[in-house]
């Protein structure tokens, strides 16, 4: 709660433009943080489809607002509606034949791979490797009323308010009893057959919902940055979310956000050549991975507990042991 | 038509046991820590640079720089494994991030130290050998024959001595292995230790062949997971067959299918190989 209200005040305070763009990226990447914490970090599987997702959905907005001449929300629509058939289809494929962890995580590698190759090699349509300029802006509202968002404070709460519909859409899942349902599989996918969950129809839904937020996310960030190009469906973007994900704290609803600033936010706030700002993030990679393997959305939150409680707890893991 | 298509598939073979050496470090890594060191490919830029450095700048013949290349390629390795993947054991998820993270400081100390411009070796050998109307250049056949011996004695070492009999065990039954006197610890680097080396042999080799990048590492750490799929995770003449029947498709593929899918090919044959025998092509049911 504390976060939204702060993240309301920032621009109040702030006015420097820099600092509020370090803010947009944050909250959208911080969408599709959220999007594969749902298949990752409720649900255990491993999905590096998400930049695919991302990328498919720009890129379908875009072409659909193009080609069949809808608003940006139409566009949204028609993105979504592609992006979940194809997660049906590719999901399907690699939960009926059970694939897992490492297996699973390839599989959808390479359909993502094959979702690149094809954008990058489809030039009347997608201009290639070369991308495209998005000019056109988000509407909100109707006819005469309607407002155009550019003003990098328009675009400040109406990406605030994406990564609020997605923690709350996430809230809601996780909160419930698919989330419940995501837990047992991530936890003991045998165990949670015998209780009678469909793990199937769970595995499905996971990644259609995760897919879903990430394309909720890829068109928002391509029609702030105005450019598309191939690259937004590349392993390296996969693999930058997880990284999100796991710095910020997996299976926590707001730690995959924590993740998305950290990486986005601190290599700008420091004025370092691209060089040293690789380095600087690959060793910050390794550093939480090694001594904060909750992440720092899960280390806070232990921090909120009291110590006397935390010893106790430590006590009695020790006892158990 | 047939000429163009032996030459395609020779140098595919070539280029699959590149495939081959970095699938064969993925699977022996895989099986006995748990963890997919996704940063070989750097491991074999950093062999790749050491070779190139140590012909062309200090002046060493170069066969002699291969031995000291592989031996730099072993010590990073060394040194990554005791201070990162030692924690990671066993856990696959992390082991991916921190090699993850490590590609990116490899890559980037790359750019500063040589920058992005491609680095050209002189030639170490010329001529190539004619046969029938194809002609290969020697150089390809001495990497083929190289590579594939190095897998070979691997293969026979990991077969016919106790240290092979110990890894076996220890990717059976990890704790029973350790109560039978397997130093486990030891296993774990010295596996980790060996996949970098190979993977720097690669690199070495690499450099005889085509000019150096910084970003050389990404692409053959991707076709050597595949290949290692391809084969069956724990067989290592199946990372070896993977590797090559993954150059040939990919080499006899851009002939008659388009050129820019030439990535695509090797990854649709993964997926249905994973999808109709998900233990690999060598794998044990």
């Amino acid at each position: 709660m504390l976060f939204w209200i702060l993240c309301l005040a920032v621009p109040l305070v702030v006015k420097a433009e820099f600092i509020l763009t370090i803010f947009i990226f944050g909250f959208i990447l911080g969408v599709l943080a959220i999007s594969f914490n749902v298949i990752f970090g409720y649900a255990g599987q491993l999905s590096m489809f998400n930049a695919a997702a991302f990328g498919i959905s720009a890129y379908a907005t875009f072409l659909s607002m193009e080609r069949l001449h809808v608003s940006f929300w139409g566009g949204l629509v028609i993105a979504l509606v592609l992006v979940a058939i194809l997660s049906v289809i590719i999901g399907a494929i690699c939960f009926k034949f059970q694939l897992k962890a490492f297996y699973f995580a390839l599989v959808t590698m390479a359909f993502a791979e094959l979702a690149r190759l094809v954008i990058m090699n489809w030039g009347s349509l997608t201009k290639g490797t070369l991308g495209i300029l998005v000019l056109q802006k988000p509407t909100l509202g109707f006819g005469d009323m309607a407002i155009k968002i550019d003003s990098t404070l328009g675009w400040y709460y109406f990406s605030l308010a994406a990564l609020f519909l997605s923690a709350l859409v996430c809230r809601g899942i996780v909160k419930s009893w698919i989330g419940r349902a995501f837990e047992a599989i991530r936890l003991n996918e045998d165990l949670a057959q015998t209780l009678g969950i469909d793990i199937f129809r769970y595995k499905l839904l996971a990644f259609t919902i995760a897919n879903l937020l990430a394309g909720v996310a890829g068109a928002l960030f391509a029609f702030y940055t105005g450019y598309i190009e191939p690259s937004y469906l590349s392993t390296t973007q996969s693999l930058d979310v997880i990284a999100m994900v796991l710095i910020g704290g997996a299976g926590t609803v707001l730690g995959p956000v924590f993740g998305a600033f950290i990486l986005t936010g601190l290599p700008h706030v420091i004025e370092l050549s691209a060089e040293i700002r690789s380095i600087a993030f690959g060793t910050i990679l390794i550093l939480t991975i090694l001594l904060l393997p909750r992440g720092v959305g899960g280390s806070l939150k232990m921090l909120t507990i009291p110590w006397w409680k935390r010893l106790r707890e430590r006590r009695a893991a020790g006892r158990a042991a | 038509m047939t000429q163009l298509l032996v030459t395609q598939i020779l140098n595919g073979i070539i280029v699959g046991t590149l495939y081959g050496i970095i699938a064969l470090g993925v699977t022996l890594t895989f099986g006995i820590t748990g963890i997919v060191n996704f940063a070989l490919g750097q491991f074999m830029m950093v062999g790749a640079y050491a070779a190139w450095y140590l012909t062309d700048v200090v002046g060493l013949p170069y066969p002699v720089a291969l031995l000291p290349a592989v031996g730099v390629a072993a010590l990073a390795g060394l040194v990554v494994d005791q201070l990162l993947f030692r924690f990671t054991r066993d856990n696959l998820v992390n082991g991916l991030l921190v090699s993850i993270g490590l590609i990116a400081v490899f890559e980037s100390t790359a750019l500063l130290i040589w920058t992005s411009s491609p680095k050209e070796m002189n030639f170490v050998m010329s001529g190539s050998l004619s046969f029938a109307g194809i002609s290969l250049p020697k150089t390809k056949i001495v990497v083929f024959a190289t590579l594939s011996a190095v897998i070979f004695l691997t293969f026979l070492a990991l077969m016919r001595t106790w240290l092979g009999r110990a890894a076996y065990a220890y990717s059976q039954n990890p704790e029973a292995a350790r109560l039978m006197g397997v130093r486990t610890q030891l296993l774990q680097s010295g596996v980790v230790v060996y996949s970098c080396a190979l993977a720097g042999l690669g690199g070495a080799l690499y450099v005889s062949l085509y000019s150096l990048e910084p970003f050389l590492g990404g692409m053959y750490i991707l076709k050597g997971v595949e290949a290692a799929i391809l084969g069956g995770i724990g067989s290592l003449v199946g990372s070896l067959v993977g590797g090559i029947l993954l150059g040939v498709i990919e080499a006899v593929g851009s002939i008659y299918l388009p050129t820019a899918f030439r990535d695509a090919y090797g990854l649709i044959l993964v997926v249905i190989v994973l999808i109709f025998r998900p233990s690999g092509l060598f794998g044990e049911r």
